[in-house]
């Protein structure tokens, strides 16, 4: 293999003393490595951006690869058809590398790659890390990224794109997989007009579980509007009970449950146009329309009786703890997205007619429209090699979904798997009824808007979004103070 | 088992080869003095084959690495021949550049090693703190300026309130009762002041207390660093000298020991649940299931109604009693020590007297129908005393530290001079604070600069437990969060400095004072 | 009771034979009080003892509870309630990710043990060359180093993981040619990035502790050895390693459990190779995103504090041998 030439990291001293620490150590490292395989050798990034960027790649070889790997009846086509192209992938390696860290998740994401890597020989590693988040920068910005990385953030995406550390996705596979996702999935990834990235996963954020037998003793209705919806806690107040559990405290990403809130209601009580203008820094926070939805949503939290706080306060109580409480009926509803049946006690039955279950969060009656605040995840590649590109589309195929959510159901045994999938070729029959119908909401939203604060620059929506926002939440500054400092805080 | 093989082999290469490179460098400079010529031509060899390496290494010409070694190391070993031909040097020089040679094998490793690891990295953030969030522009002083003014990280405005704190007059009462009493016996004996434990111990609680109340009152992420250095270093190495010394000797020392030093072997991550478990609250209709809470909710709840609790005050009125006797006691002895001690130990009695017969102990608030229910405390949302609890769990952690540190040099007192303590008929306690103390002050010193320079750089505690909210942030989670989470390695590169900064001279300050008592 | 109190030379209150005089004239309620009072200090000890092991029972109870019993009912309460589980440790010991926990377990092994020993060793010949081999400038070469100890760790992270990653190079100014620093040997990704990082961290520390030990060494040892024709390395190796031996423990006791502990160093130098990852990282990440199996932890932990503990109990005799080695001295 060339080596590459580095410039990034300034070794001013006599040269002569760091060979010297070079042969002395050297020894121990390989044989301490006798096991790790040290084939796989990450290029520095810098380096390989620019040079892997003019190799062109063997396109015809590429298509087969799409083709095979894209071919919707996997399971048909693996066994007989293997062509020259997929056989000469076999004894490549692919790592992987995400947020989803839990046995489960990690496991069932293991579980879809192993397919591929059966049917083309890839050596597939999913390695999944609690702090992936900032690892990945250190990774990325130190010169030992993974091959693939899994984004839960696309303004991340953005970031290492404007630092050349991924790689522009091929037209091949943006062709492959891009007529497979809802309309807009790929523009959330797409800068400069150039993609770089592939939808892996996604996740409805726009749901309310609620407390059915809480329904049904009082008499409430499903509500259809934002309308509705505010009568009915006025209802529930008045009847005693507590309609909302809420909880924002989430470690070090504590406070994104009420940027969650906040991007709702934008969506709700203004419409997309807004909410983009105000993700992409042209509105301000300061903006009096921001600062109004904010209000609004403080002004829910904070009337007497109105939520339940399991941990005594809202910015205390971990917003994985509200379960619980929803089930036992401290609370009616609790507004938190599509993965939060993994957080509800042991035995809780979801879906209609159980312990629990969930409708949209409503929209304005007088406007009519039906947005759908969404999340997910984006895999982008960093080396360029056909075994990745074939890796990439295969995560963003129908394929994968239908395995992952088999294989995450199979984990959970049974039950929510917690895994949703856009995609719109894929069978529906694998999944469960509750689960199927979050899909169908979120392939026929409209508007569908990403997550504002993970498209946000990071200082803001992975930073002052969530701590400035739980000093407001808790009361530490008022609104004002608090979105001029997100509003000084947004890189120039 | 291959993992476990492989792994172990490194291990034992990597030591192996460590080793031989020591004692083979040892029996290098051996050879400068007796045995000149080979000395020269090993070392020209050895020269030569590193040069060889490096052409091989960069492709200077072609041809693989073990031949240009090789050739070259033949070439130095003939040139140190040839030198070695020219003349032997005297045996002095010789002598010298062998102890020089000694003095570089014995350093030269820990050198190497900073350098590479510390040094170069220092360097560069220095480099780094100058330039734009993008390491591409050079912006100047641009980010020391915005760490100074952004009010996040130095908030005075609040400074008027200092003296309106209780605890500012807590704190002056204490510093005014020790200066009292160390003049007053200090008249007795003839001098303006004594320092005793009942002078010194007042006027340093009085000190603890009024920091406490200019870091509760000037807020922001340095005057919180400041907190965490003054209150944990303080009580970690006195609670840590204080177990230390308890243990010593006693029946089951390794057990209780061991028990202290237990948090240290809990992982950061561990550590964060566990304290989680300690400070949770629940909502005042459901039981508590944070241990602080429960018990707080508990006291909360007794009442001076029932039989038995009245049997509880009884119970303390006696004690007070008691100390009040006591106090008499030493008085009549001239005892200033053991009066002063009976007397403070009365204060917190009576303190829970008043605290059970009027407000009430723990936690308890109106509800809404006027009846007391259970009333929680947020540990960790609470400004500004949440730093206080956050800095509990790395007390928890770090006095096992301090301990076992200072247990060790504590054991380390030569026997002789205890011996000869007690011989010359000095108590226990004169023992202790005559001879014992004093030996081990280096020691102390030792731990207290390094838990100064720990305590300045922590941030897993505030990371895992508040993220830096709720007024909690400190200086290096903020530096992480910059430079690794925004990837702003500009501002964060500068708050790495400004707490490099910090630190160095107290550092240098008491190294230079250890160094002066040495010589 | 009597060989307790005996040698508790405390400073609480009341303590000491101080009053002994006075003890004799007063009547056996003076005595009895007296009594009670002298042993304070264990049992001040013994409290200290019980405040600090709450917290780590708490979480060692809770280990063997489910989510949601950990999430309804205090860990005291779970006396009464019984349902104790070992779900969450088969869940721990379990993992079948990358290696499992066992491959984890021998990563954590394969990083501590070179990250101890060698740090060991060579911050005890600087700390010995520090405290008794003259040169000029020794003081403040001194002082710097142990300085560096006020350096975060992790504005030096991302420096060496490139050096790891991608070796040093320099290209010559006005010149076309590059010259290697540091070759690359791909160290990025291996446990070796991680002890040879944490060796660097260590050294400060190290030789500040190391230091302070062996230059309150007795001088006229050396002296006399010396005078006897021994060098340094022999009276570095005869005289000052077996005299050091509480200083040496109690380094080691530490840097053993910092590294065993360590989670940022390690997943910064091995990144997403999950094979070459130690216990820690490995537990942490069972939690999952948005800690949905937090409660795994739990367990997690004590499997993890499990090696520092014998570490710390195995070395915890040269504690007492320290009084042997110290009363060679005169």
């Amino acid at each position: 293999m060339k080596k590459h030439r580095t410039r990034s990291t300034r070794l001013g001293t006599s040269r002569l003393l760091a060979v010297v620490l070079a042969f002395g150590l050297i020894v121990a490292a390989c044989a301490s490595d006798d096991d790790d395989d040290a084939e796989e050798a990450p290029a520095a990034t810098e380096a390989m951006a620019e040079e892997s960027m003019d190799e062109s790649m063997d396109d015809e070889a590429m298509d087969d690869d799409m083709d095979e790997a894209m071919d919707d009846d996997m399971d048909e086509s693996m066994d007989d058809s293997m062509d020259d192209a997929m056989m000469d992938l076999s004894g490549t390696k692919v790592t992987v590398f995400g947020p989803e860290s839990s046995e489960e998740e990690a496991g069932a994401m293991q579980d879809a790659l192993d397919v591929f890597a059966a049917a083309t020989g890839i050596e597939i590693v999913y390695t999944g890390a609690r702090d992936f988040s900032d690892q990945i920068n250190a990774q990325a910005a130190g010169g030992n990224p993974p091959d693939i990385a899994v984004f839960p953030q696309p303004g991340k995406v953005g970031d290492f794109a404007a630092e050349n550390w991924i790689l522009a996705v091929p037209d091949e596979v943006q062709a492959a997989i891009g007529a497979q996702w809802p309309a807009g999935t790929l523009d959330t990834v797409t800068f400069g007009g150039t993609l770089y990235g592939v939808p892996n996963k996604t996740d409805l954020k726009s749901i309310v579980w609620y407390n059915t037998s809480i329904f049904e003793s009082g008499g409430y209705a499903i509500p259809q509007t934002l309308e509705e919806l505010q009568g009915l806690m006025i209802q529930m107040l008045g009847d005693g009970v507590t309609p909302w559990c809420v909880g924002i405290e989430s470690g070090p990403a504590t406070g994104w449950t009420f940027t969650d809130w906040m991007e709702d209601l934008v969506l709700r009580i203004h419409d997309e146009n807004i909410y983009d203008q105000w993700v992409a820094g042209e509105i301000k926070f300061a903006d009096p329309r921001i600062v109004l939805v904010a209000q609004q949503t403080l002004d829910i939290w904070n009337t007497p009786g109105m939520v339940y706080a399991s941990g005594g306060s809202i910015a205390a109580t971990p917003f994985g703890d509200n379960g619980e409480p929803l089930v036992a009926g401290d609370c009616a509803m609790h507004r938190q997205a599509s993965f939060y049946a993994a957080f509800l006690p042991e035995g809780t039955s979801v879906g209609p007619g159980q312990d629990v279950d969930v409708f949209y969060f409503p929209a304005l009656g007088v406007k009519g429209n039906r947005p759908v605040l969404t999340a997910g995840t984006y895999v982008s590649a960093f080396r360029n090699a056909p075994e990745v590109w074939a890796v990439m589309a295969y995560m963003g195929s129908a394929e994968y979904a239908e395995v992952r959510q088999s294989a995450q159901a199979a984990r959970k045994g049974g039950g929510q798997s917690g895994f949703l999938s856009a995609n719109l070729d894929q069978d529906l029959s694998v999944y469960n009824d509750l689960e199927r119908s979050f899909v169908e909401i979120l392939q026929t939203a409209s508007p569908a808007r990403f997550d504002g604060s993970d498209l946000m620059p990071a200082a803001v929506g992975a930073g002052t979004f969530w701590t400035e926002g739980t000093s407001a939440v808790n009361g530490d500054k008022s609104i004002a103070e608090a979105f001029a400092a997100i509003d000084a805080s947004w890189p120039q | 088992m291959g993992a476990l093989g492989g792994a172990l082999i490194g291990v034992v290469i990597a030591i192996g080869a460590s080793t031989a490179l020591f004692f083979g460098a040892n029996w290098l400079f051996d050879l400068a003095v007796d045995r000149w010529r080979t000395f020269l031509a090993t070392s020209g060899a050895l020269v030569g084959a590193l040069i060889g390496a490096v052409i091989a290494g960069n492709d200077v010409a072609g041809g693989p690495l073990w031949l240009w070694a090789a050739v070259c190391a033949v070439v130095g070993a003939a040139a140190g021949i040839a030198a070695s031909l020219l003349g032997t040097p005297s045996k002095s020089s010789r002598t010298r550049l062998s102890e020089r040679g000694r003095l570089v094998t014995f350093l030269g490793p820990s050198l190497l090693f900073a350098a590479l690891g510390l040094v170069i990295p220092l360097i560069r953030s220095i480099y780094l703190s100058l330039l734009d969030s993008r390491a591409a522009e050079w912006v100047g002083l641009a980010n020391y300026g915005e760490i100074l003014t952004n009010p996040n990280s130095l908030d005075l405005s609040g400074w008027t309130e200092i003296f309106t704190s209780r605890l500012f007059y807590a704190a002056l009462v204490l510093i005014a009762v020790g200066l009292g009493i160390g003049m007053a016996v200090g008249r007795r004996r003839g001098r303006t002041m004594e320092a005793l434990p009942g002078s010194i111990g007042p006027i340093a609680i009085g000190l603890f207390v009024l920091s406490f109340a200019v870091f509760t009152t000037l807020r922001g992420t340095v005057i919180n660093n400041l907190w965490w250095v003054v209150v944990v270093t303080g009580l970690s190495t006195a609670l840590g000298l204080a177990a230390a010394v308890l243990a010593d000797g006693v029946r089951g020392e390794s057990v209780a020991k061991s028990l202290i030093f237990l948090p240290m072997a809990i992982s950061f991550v561990g550590a964060g649940i566990i304290w989680r478990f300690m400070y949770i609250a629940r909502p005042p209709q459901k039981p508590q299931t944070g241990f602080l809470n429960a018990i707080w909710v508990w006291l909360g709840s007794l009442r001076p109604r029932t039989g038995g609790a009245w049997v509880a005050v009884l119970i303390l009125a006696l004690a007070t009693v008691l100390l009040a006797g006591l106090c008499a006691f030493g008085v009549r002895r001239r005892q200033t020590a053991f009066a002063i001690g009976a007397a403070v130990t009365a204060i917190p009695v009576l303190w829970l007297i008043y605290r059970f017969l009027g407000p009430g102990l723990g936690g308890s608030v109106p509800g809404p129908t006027g009846e007391p229910i259970a009333g929680t405390i947020l540990f960790l949302q609470e400004a500004p005393f949440n730093n206080v609890w956050l800095m509990v769990v790395l007390i928890w952690i770090q006095t096992g530290f301090a301990m076992v540190i200072l247990s060790a040099a504590i054991k380390a007192v030569p026997s002789e001079l205890i011996e000869a303590a007690r011989v010359d008929g000095a108590t226990e306690r004169q023992t202790f604070w005559n001879v014992i103390i004093p030996t081990i002050i280096p020691t102390i010193t030792v731990v207290a600069t390094t838990l100064i320079v720990l305590v300045m750089k922590v941030y897993d505690i505030v990371k895992v437990m508040t993220a830096g909210n709720f007024g909690t942030q400190v200086i290096a989670n903020e530096m992480w969060q910059k430079a690794f989470t925004e990837l702003n390695f500009g501002l964060g590169s500068a708050l790495a400095v400004v707490l490099f900064l910090a630190v160095v001279p107290a550092m240098a300050f008491n190294i230079r004072r250890t160094q002066r008592a040495d010589a | 009771m009597s060989t307790v109190t005996a040698s508790s030379p405390g400073p609480a209150a009341g303590g000491g034979r101080g009053a002994g005089g006075a003890i004799e004239r007063v009547d056996r309620t003076g005595k009895l009080i007296y009594g009670f009072l002298r042993r304070i200090p264990t049992w001040v000890l013994w409290l200290m003892v019980i405040v600090w092991s709450i917290p780590a029972s708490s979480l060692f109870l809770n280990s063997f509870r489910t989510r949601d019993a950990q999430r309804n009912s205090g860990w005291w309460e779970s006396f009464n309630e019984g349902g104790w589980t070992l779900a969450n440790y088969s869940e721990v010991l379990g993992t079948e990710q990358t290696g499992g926990l066992a491959r984890a377990l021998v990563n954590s092994f394969a990083i501590a043990i070179p990250a101890t020993v060698i740090p060991v060793a060579i911050a005890a010949m600087a700390a010995y060359a520090f405290a008794w081999i003259k040169f000029r400038g020794r003081e403040w070469l001194f002082i710097v180093f142990v300085s560096l100890l006020a350096l975060p760790n992790q504005v030096a992270l991302l420096p060496l993981l490139q050096l790891y990653a991608g070796g040093a190079h320099w290209t010559i100014p006005g010149t076309e040619f590059t010259l290697t620093l540091f070759p690359d040997f791909d160290l990025a990704g291996s446990a070796t990035a991680v002890w040879l990082t944490h060796t660097a961290f260590a050294l400060p520390f190290a030789v500040f502790l190391l230091h302070n030990y062996i230059s309150s060494l007795p001088g006229e040892l050396f002296e006399a050895a010396r005078i006897d024709g021994a060098d340094h390395v022999t009276i570095f190796w005869r005289l000052v390693v077996p005299l050091s031996v509480p200083a040496l423990a109690a380094f080691t006791i530490f840097q053993f459990l910092w590294t065993w502990n360590d989670y940022l160093v390690a997943i910064t130098m091995i990144g997403s190779n999950g094979e070459a990852w130690p216990a820690t990282i490995r537990i942490a990440s069972l939690a999952g995103e948005f800690g949905l199996r937090e409660h795994v932890l739990s367990a997690g932990a004590f499997v993890q504090a499990g090696v520092p503990l014998i570490v710390f109990f195995a070395l915890q005799r040269f504690f007492v041998r320290g009084l042997l080695a110290g009363s060679v001295k005169s």
